[in-house]
């Protein structure tokens, strides 16, 4: 039975990632257009809204192209195995206080974990490219991901501290105002540490447009290629909502559906400073990126754990 | 040391400045070795010259460094104007010098940008963008073209200026350097593109000067060398400018150069402007078809990527016995290898940018 | 934006490091911080660019778009220059400001129309084409063999290889004309109740006469000689310009109602005063009649001669006693050199021609001195005066002084001499350095003001005198000059009297005669030119022959020569493609192709292609149209739904309105826009 709601839920999920996907792609070249001082989409409904409406066609019908010296079962399939853990990891996650899809107690580990998933099949996919930069570019995501997922897990650490469970639900339950400036070091560290995962600017090294062309999905074409970025945006959804929900006390201060709308604003929020981030700052270098991992996230969330631990005896 | 890797960056590449390819050889990711492959935009233009007259050759100047058409142009008119005798009045060369300092803005304008570019910040480069594209409107008023202008000519330039236009170039010197302050703190004052550029491809002066590098990538290293002062030409001995120079010769060094030559060609212009006088901008009553006397002329200018220069032999016909052209781009290109060993791929993208090579220049 | 442009300074060094530690953290994370905010408040700011399609930038008045032609030859028409002489000055100023004016009207002293009689003769309106000529140049048959062409110097067929011969076939129409004289030449109408005198049958008086009558006054007109002619008669040697020319075209005059006595010397015959209660008005166009001569030492010997004296024997006698003798003739003119080669054909074994100016600065024509020397003319330059050796009252020889330098630095003339000496051994001393006006017996009794000069003084540029309702124009008044010149001032005197006749103002809505002057063209290279495509070269008489009589030394061009020269002619600024082919001729990429027929009365173009494949738009082509007819249009969008439709055929090139045939659906609908928009910096 959980396994079947399990089964459902992930529908749903891969659902509102597309649909996100589609308003979020939109969102950020609004975004970006504005920041470089462009309109932007503005011909097919009100300002540009139904341009992605039009592209998805685009996308569905364009030419699939497999390189010939491609490992072709490998190519071809990869690009689901990276679209799927971030859809399925959607289930766990608390839109509102008492209302999650999945209420499982280990919810905030399974939300960590399956999206991981995803570095094996963009690794799959760049090596099935038989392309050097590709590989290169697969080569950088599994390094700077697996790396991530260190002061990720570190920093959401401190909130499951302080929440004293792995159930989302009971972690929102839990949250007070005064955990954000307590936790505010995690939350810029999850922050920083999720735009690593999710391979964008200023840490798009993966996919260094400017270096290796798209780097894992250079050679990926049409709808193929449109999982790849729809697994970017559903990354960046999923884990904006995880940190809305999370760090930001998902629907605080209200509950009920209100809170949901509440928590998806907070979400958008995120999702622009996100874009924001990357519109602005420029890309970091591979051994750069490693070092302020190891050098600087790291230490850090061990700092904050260390904060929260000697805080919360006195709570 | 492991398994070494070729990887081919080019001819078709996001980050090449054209039709550049670098074979690469990678040890993981540091560069053993970068050798670059010109010719792939080669037109044979050296060649096609000597079937065309002198004027019909001014098109052709256009397409080498086709972000500095006006550089290319005065280049050759000037070889042509020493070949033939002719005397430029005295309005045109102040025409010439607006012109060419507003192109050296264009052109670093796309320098700077693509440095941001290939570092992946975006917007800096459209920020620089849309000066450049102040630039080329004021081209367009000019002379009706955005890119290729064929304005500069054998003699003077084609067209005076039109009216107003002296109103709109002082409001974009004016509001030119306040932005490029502004592009300074977000890329170069940027404690990530200082990550990127700081120590990346560094040019020693010896070297520099070794390798026949000029313009903004010698002056990054502290080579104080720039024609417009040290072999001045046209009316450039009049005007109060300095030269930026740098002291690593690092990539950030030789972007940075740029960015305040932008300034500088300001100050100049703003000079040229005040200076100006009302006159005639081409020689008077020159036949359309010239023929020089047999004999060859050279004469350089400094462009915007360094000395350029056009060497011509006339054997007395209406069309040059042969025309070479000393490319500073060429020159600096040839630098790369020395600079990319030892840095990793992301490095070398950056320090193909900060030569700014441009390749109808380089392969001609 | 706060920085100042002031404040921005150039740092010694551009490498600007971190503070080291702690600080230079700060400084990192500070500047990501500004970076964020620099991004922030761009976006708030409007957009630079703009919603396309809807809006369109609108593209610089010089954007180098598509290509299209005006108008061509064999559809249009080349506008005619022919308004009534007192509009015709301000027709010619609108022209120039329009940019409309061709260069060689402009830079004829009486804006004569000779674009018009290319475009006429071409097209084998031969009679018509005289009569616009003769509108604003009286005599053409007689200017078509003696005019310096300023026409021809501002030709811009200079610029490319050698200028249209405008004056030969000025004389070619005359001859043309000749063939239907008879049925044109009809008295004019008389149909004012006024009437002219006009003193003097020279080319300025008959040029006054001439616009007199087509306002329908009766002039009567009054001259010295036997003949009329005015200098046209006593001064210009024979062989430029046969006598029976002059008195034929002369008599087509008479022929439109001039009432011409001859032999009647106004002053000696009958008093100024006489005319003046005759006539409305008294035009005074009387030349000048006397030689200057050098007051040197010995300048009252036996065979020291004034030039104008010794023209009038050597035109009229045919003999001016120099057989046989070596002559020397001072001064560097055209009328200097016109002495020397008359005196070559009286007999003299030796002329020598000495000015002051060198070689390069002799004010003589340059085609004129080539023929001179053709013809055995001795030229020695750079030399003054200094006194004339005598014996016994005769000439025996000359003695002349090095000239270091003519004019000052300004330009004026003030010359330096040396201090070399030479002689010259010569029998005939011909002093050639000017003219002056002989009035003493015609102004008698009058209140006429005479200048120190010995000129008439006039309003500079209405031609009265100072006493009421008479008038002087032509050399009498603006001292020696060309007889074109003196044309023009017979066109403006003419508006000044019809003005006063009328009882109008004579300044009021009046535009002062505009003559641009254009600039001068080096000799264009003509290596690899088409010999078709040259001048037609004037077929001369043998220079050994020619220099012993009298004989015409040009010999006009026939009819096919001067149709193929007529044809020659680029219709300067007409804005109507002639098929000149110099577009293709310039196009870098050989994108141009145009075709011609050179039918007489039906010459047109029959195709012109323009080659988008390889038009790089570098603007050559239409820079250098001499007819303005090849413009650049503003039209940018040049994108095709077939290959073919990118050549550009003569329909297409002509196509009015905005669009091009490019980005249409159907490939020939151009597509709609609304009203560009421009942006502000």
């Amino acid at each position: 039975m959980t396994l079947l709601w399990g089964f459902l839920w992930g529908v749903a999920g891969m659902t509102v990632i597309a649909v996100g996907a589609i308003l979020g792609v939109w969102w950020e070249r609004k975004v970006a257009a504005r920041i470089q001082m462009r309109y932007g989409p503005q011909q097919i409904g009100p300002f540009g809204s139904l341009q992605m409406i039009a592209d998805v066609p685009k996308l569905l019908f364009k030419e699939d192209i497999i390189p010939d010296s491609a490992d072709k079962p490998i190519f071809k399939y990869a690009p689901l195995f990276v679209f799927g853990p971030i859809a399925v990891s959607m289930v766990v996650i608390p839109f509102s206080a008492g209302w999650a899809p999945l209420n499982t107690s280990v919810g905030v580990l399974f939300f960590l974990a399956v999206p991981s998933i995803e570095v094996i099949a963009i690794l799959l996919s760049a090596w099935a490219s038989h392309n050097t930069l590709s590989t290169l570019g697969g080569i950088r995501a599994t390094a700077q991901m697996i790396s991530y997922e260190v002061p990720r897990s570190l920093a959401v650490l401190a909130i499951v501290l302080l929440a004293g469970s792995l159930r989302p639900l009971d972690v929102v339950d839990a949250w007070r105002w005064w955990w954000l400036p307590l936790t505010f070091i995690a939350f810029l560290i999850y922050f920083i540490a999720s735009i690593a995962e999710m391979n964008r600017g200023p840490f798009d090294i993966p996919e260094a447009e400017s270096e290796l062309v798209a780097g894992y999905f250079a050679d990926y074409s049409g709808m193929r290629w449109a999982s790849f970025m729809m697994a970017e945006y559903g990354g960046m959804i999923s884990a904006s909502l995880f940190g809305a929900a999370l760090f930001l006390g998902a629907g605080w201060p209200f509950t009920g559906a209100l809170g949901v709308v509440a928590l998806i604003v907070k979400t958008i929020a995120l999702m622009t400073i996100v874009m924001w981030v990357k519109w602005t700052l420029p890309r970091l270098r591979q051994d750069h990126l490693m070092s302020f991992c190891w050098k600087v996230l790291t230490p850090l969330a061990l700092v904050q754990l260390v904060i929260v631990g000697v805080v919360l005896p006195w709570l | 040391m492991t398994e070494q890797t070729i990887v081919n960056i080019g001819p078709s590449h996001p980050s090449t400045h054209g039709v550049c390819r670098v074979i690469v050889t990678l040890d993981g990711e540091t560069v053993v070795h970068a050798e670059p492959v010109i010719g792939h935009l080669h037109r044979g233009i050296e060649k096609m010259a000597e079937n065309r007259t002198y004027l019909q050759v001014v098109p052709l100047t256009d397409r080498l460094d086709y972000v500095g058409s006006m550089y290319a142009n005065w280049a050759y008119c000037r070889s042509v104007e020493r070949l033939a005798g002719i005397r430029v009045p005295e309005r045109a060369e102040y025409i010439r010098v607006i012109v060419c300092e507003l192109q050296r803005i264009a052109s670093h304008m796309m320098g700077i940008g693509s440095t941001g570019a290939d570092t992946g910040a975006t917007s800096a480069f459209m920020y620089t963008f849309a000066q450049r594209d102040h630039v080329v409107e004021l081209f367009e008023a000019l002379c009706g073209a955005r890119l290729t202008y064929n304005y500069v000519r054998p003699g003077g330039v084609s067209m005076d200026l039109p009216d107003g236009w002296v109103e709109q170039c002082r409001a974009f010197t004016a509001q030119h350097p306040p932005v490029m302050m502004e592009i300074d703190r977000l890329l170069f004052g940027n404690v990530i593109a200082r990550a990127r550029l700081k120590g990346v491809g560094v040019l020693t002066p010896e070297d520099a000067v070794g390798w026949g590098t000029s313009g903004p990538v010698a002056r990054g290293s502290g080579v104080d060398w720039d024609l417009r002062r040290d072999d001045p030409y046209s009316v450039y001995p009049r005007f109060d400018f300095q030269i930026p120079l740098g002291e690593i010769g690092d990539c950030y060094d030789r972007a940075r150069v740029r960015l305040w030559e932008c300034v500088e060609s300001c100050k100049i212009i703003n000079q040229a402007l005040d200076q100006i006088e009302p006159g005639s901008v081409h020689a008077e009553g020159l036949p359309r078809l010239l023929a020089p006397r047999p004999g060859d002329a050279y004469d350089h200018i400094e462009s915007a990527r360094g000395s350029l220069g056009v060497y011509l032999v006339s054997d007395g016909s209406p069309r040059p016995y042969r025309m070479k052209v000393r490319s500073p781009a060429f020159c600096n290109l040839a630098v790369l290898p020395l600079l990319a060993e030892g840095h990793t791929l992301s490095d070398l993208i950056v320090i193909i940018g900060s030569l700014d090579p441009v390749f109808g220049e380089v392969d001609r | 934006m706060a920085v100042e442009r002031d404040d921005i300074i150039t740092p010694a060094s551009v490498s600007n490091e971190y503070s080291p530690g702690v600080k230079g953290f700060l400084e990192g994370v500070r500047s990501l911080v500004t970076g964020l905010g620099i991004t922030a408040r761009i976006s708030t700011e409007k957009p630079v660019t703009i919603c396309y399609p809807a809006e369109k930038w609108s593209v610089s008045p010089r954007w180098r778009g598509a290509l299209r032609l005006r108008g061509v030859l064999g559809r249009d028409e080349i506008p005619l220059i022919r308004d009534a002489s007192e509009l015709y000055n301000s027709v010619i100023e609108d022209l120039y400001k329009a940019e409309r004016l061709p260069p060689c009207v402009g830079n004829c002293p009486a804006n004569v129309d000779a674009r018009g009689q290319g475009f006429l003769i071409a097209e084998d309106r031969i009679p018509e084409a005289y009569e616009l000529v003769r509108d604003r140049n009286i005599l053409p048959g007689v200017l078509g063999r003696i005019c310096h062409h300023p026409c021809e110097s501002a030709c811009r067929r200079n610029y490319y290889d050698e200028p249209v011969a405008i004056r030969p076939l000025h004389r070619f129409a005359y001859e043309e004309f000749q063939k239907v004289a008879a049925e044109r030449l009809k008295p004019l109408p008389v149909t004012q109740d006024k009437s002219v005198a006009v003193v003097g049958s020279g080319p300025s008086g008959l040029t006054a006469a001439y616009d007199l009558m087509k306002h329908g006054y009766r002039v009567v007109m009054y001259e010295r000689e036997e003949r009329p002619g005015g200098a046209l008669g006593s001064g210009v040697p024979a062989y430029r310009l046969p006598r029976d020319i002059l008195y034929k075209e002369i008599d087509g005059l008479v022929a439109l109602g001039i009432e011409l006595h001859c032999g009647v010397e106004i002053g000696k015959s009958m008093p100024l005063a006489a005319l003046q209660r005759e006539h409305a008005a008294v035009l005074l166009a009387v030349g000048l009649q006397e030689s200057r001569i050098l007051p040197i030492p010995g300048h009252d010997a036996e065979g020291v001669a004034g030039a104008l004296e010794f023209l009038w024997a050597a035109n009229n006698k045919g003999e001016t006693g120099v057989r046989g003798k070596k002559v020397f003739v001072i001064g560097g003119g055209n009328v200097a050199v016109d002495v020397a080669r008359c005196a070559l054909r009286t007999g003299a074994t030796e002329v020598r021609l000495a000015s002051l100016e060198s070689t390069e600065e002799l004010p003589a024509h340059p085609w004129e001195i080539e023929e001179a020397l053709d013809e055995g003319v001795i030229a020695t330059c750079s030399v003054g005066p200094e006194e004339v050796l005598t014996q016994d009252g005769h000439v025996t020889g000359m003695r002349v002084r090095e000239c270091l330098s003519v004019f000052d630095e300004t330009g004026r003339f003030s010359p330096k001499f040396g201090t070399g000496l030479s002689d010259f051994e010569c029998d005939v001393v011909v002093f050639s350095i000017g003219q002056a006006a002989k009035l003493d017996t015609l102004i008698a009794g009058t209140e006429l003001l005479v200048s120190g000069r010995g000129q008439l003084v006039v309003d500079g540029t209405h031609f009265t005198t100072s006493v009421d309702g008479v008038f002087a124009c032509g050399e009498v008044v603006t001292g020696p000059g060309s007889a074109i010149g003196s044309i023009a001032t017979g066109h403006e005197v003419a508006t000044s009297m019809i003005r006063y006749l009328q009882g109008n103002s004579l300044t009021d809505n009046r535009t002062p005669r505009p003559v641009p002057v254009y600039s001068k063209y080096a000799v264009a290279d003509v290596t690899g030119v088409e010999r078709s495509r040259l001048r037609s070269v004037m077929p001369m008489s043998r220079p050994e022959d020619r220099a012993k009589d009298f004989r015409p030394v040009e010999l006009g061009l026939t009819h096919q020569e001067a149709m193929i020269e007529a044809a020659r002619c680029l219709r300067c600024q007409s804005e109507i493609c002639v098929g000149c082919t110099f577009c293709a001729r310039t196009c870098p990429d050989y994108a141009i192709q145009v075709e011609r027929v050179d039918e007489p009365g039906g010459r047109c173009l029959t195709r012109y292609d323009l080659d988008l494949t390889k038009c790089a738009f570098c603007g050559l082509c239409a820079e250098q149209c001499p007819t303005n007819a090849l413009t650049h249009t503003g039209q940018y969008e040049l994108s095709f739904f077939h290959r073919d439709l990118m050549v550009f055929d003569k329909g297409e090139m002509l196509r009015s309105g905005e669009g091009t045939r490019a980005t249409g659906r159907d490939g020939i609908t151009p597509p709609r826009c609304s009203a560009p928009k421009r942006r502000e910096l």
